[in-house]
């Protein structure tokens, strides 16, 4: 009996861990930049989440839309769509009136901010971590790529999107994931930091030098733009705790609660460009 | 020969996408269910025990990648651990006797726990800062895993008892 017959198995998993363990090789070096491999299996299975979450909605919204009053829910979900723009719109505008002071900059700003949002829905969340990415209904066909600021329906940051961006689906990497960093302002004593995610609810505002005085509880933190990744002026959390660093004599340690919640991102807003149009 | 190669590989894919949309409509109801709930390993452990360690291996492989392509960790460690998941939990079985409920679960949990116990130190070698156990909370993955695998096979051997009776 030839080797293959009689140690069939043992060959079969041999092969598939050496294949994984040159996998992981491969990937380590390459940190978080997706591998042609990796993409291509979110594109084979990103369509999955969206057909799931669809079949669910589709039988829940058959559910209430059958059995409860279908008037209401209709004129409720019209008003929700309409609040979720107008929020949108104002958080900007208040935003632009910061930054721009006279009328003219402010129309030309204006001008450029229509069409720059895509609406989209989650339709799956990190299989590993639900602190750290995001699936979205939205891709490349829509508009959206890489890099992209993403908020909530209230205007708070959620996240960026990141690689994979597939042609109807796109990870968003969340402001919690430990891997992301927001350059951030607070609006009172303008603390200016790197606020870092920890892959659980809170996050952190880093390289605040000890020496810097201000900042207290419930301060309210605004992207600064600097990281050419965010616009500048969008609502990111508030300051929980600042306390002096064990760890580091060199800057303070300033824990933050972002705004975002997970009931409240089943719809989200893609900035597919700066507000004004640059990107 | 190669026909039950192709047959195979074409029921592992099957299966994860069954598995990608357990995950999805858990994930879409809550996100947080995703740290005690692994749809993947359930998937895994279920048709190892039904098909053996070879049929078992391939599915933890392509599981456990799409695992990998849904989160932001390293690809290809879920991979790896399915795979020896599905291999062990496939090899083991035609072994012992794991039909009744108290050993089939007992036995999924040994195998959750050795999966989580190998994630766990693959992550820490290859990428320190991603092992978050959120608090312990994670901890309790294999637990639900075993008792969800073990209860399918509860729920088939009631429907086969009934459809038997019945005929």
């Amino acid at each position: 009996m030839p080797l293959w017959e009689k140690r069939r198995s043992a060959l079969i998993l041999a092969g598939l861990l050496a294949f994984h363990i040159l996998l992981i090789s491969l990937q380590v070096p390459r940190g978080a930049e997706k591998s042609v491999f990796e993409r291509a299996v979110f594109f084979l299975f990103s369509p999955v989440p969206r057909v799931a979450t669809g079949a669910v909605r589709g039988i829940v919204s058959v559910w209430n839309g059958y059995f409860d009053l279908r008037r209401v829910r209709g004129e409720n979900q019209r008003l929700k769509r309409e609040a979720f723009f107008l929020n949108q719109d104002v958080r900007f505008l208040e935003d632009r009136l910061h930054f721009y002071r006279s009328e003219a900059q402010l129309k030309e700003s204006l001008a450029g901010f229509r069409g720059t949002i895509v609406p989209a829905r989650v339709i799956g969340v990190d299989s590993a971590n639900p602190h750290q990415s995001l699936i979205i209904d939205k891709g490349s066909l829509d508009g959206v790529g890489k890099d992209m600021a993403v908020c909530d329906m209230f205007g708070s940051l959620v996240g960026r999107t990141i690689d994979p961006v597939s042609l109807k689906e796109t990870m968003v990497q969340l402001i919690t994931d430990k891997d992301s960093s927001v350059s951030v302002v607070s609006v009172v004593d303008r603390l200016t930091g790197s606020m870092n995610g920890r892959s659980g609810p809170v996050c952190e505002l880093r390289y605040v030098l000890a020496s810097v005085a201000g900042g207290q509880p419930g301060e309210e933190l605004l992207t600064t733009g600097y990281d050419k990744i965010y616009p500048p002026g969008i609502r990111v959390g508030r300051i929980q705790s600042l306390e002096k660093d064990e760890a580091s004599p060199i800057f303070r340690r300033i824990l933050v609660t972002p705004y975002f919640r997970f009931n409240t991102i089943d719809v989200v807003a893609v900035l597919t460009k700066a507000p004004g149009g640059e990107r | 020969m190669r026909e039950t190669i192709a047959k195979d590989v074409l029921q592992a894919f099957l299966a994860t996408l069954a598995a990608v949309f357990i995950y999805s409509v858990a994930g879409g109801s809550a996100p947080a269910l995703l740290v005690v709930f692994n749809a993947f390993s359930v998937v895994v452990l279920y048709f190892s025990v039904r098909r053996g360690e070879v049929f078992g291996a391939v599915l933890g492989t392509v599981c456990g990648l799409t695992q990998d392509a849904f989160s932001l960790g390293v690809f290809g460690v879920a991979g790896l651990t399915k795979t020896l998941l599905g291999f062990w939990a496939g090899y083991i079985s035609r072994r012992i006797d794991v039909a009744p409920f108290t050993r089939n679960a007992l036995f999924m949990l040994v195998m959750s726990v050795l999966e989580m116990a190998l994630w766990v130190l693959i992550t820490a070698v290859v990428r320190p800062a991603s092992v978050n156990l959120h608090g312990g909370l994670s901890l309790l993955q294999p637990l639900v895993t075993a008792v969800l695998g073990s209860s399918l096979f509860a729920v088939e051997r009631w429907i086969g008892a009934r459809s038997s009776r019945g005929a």
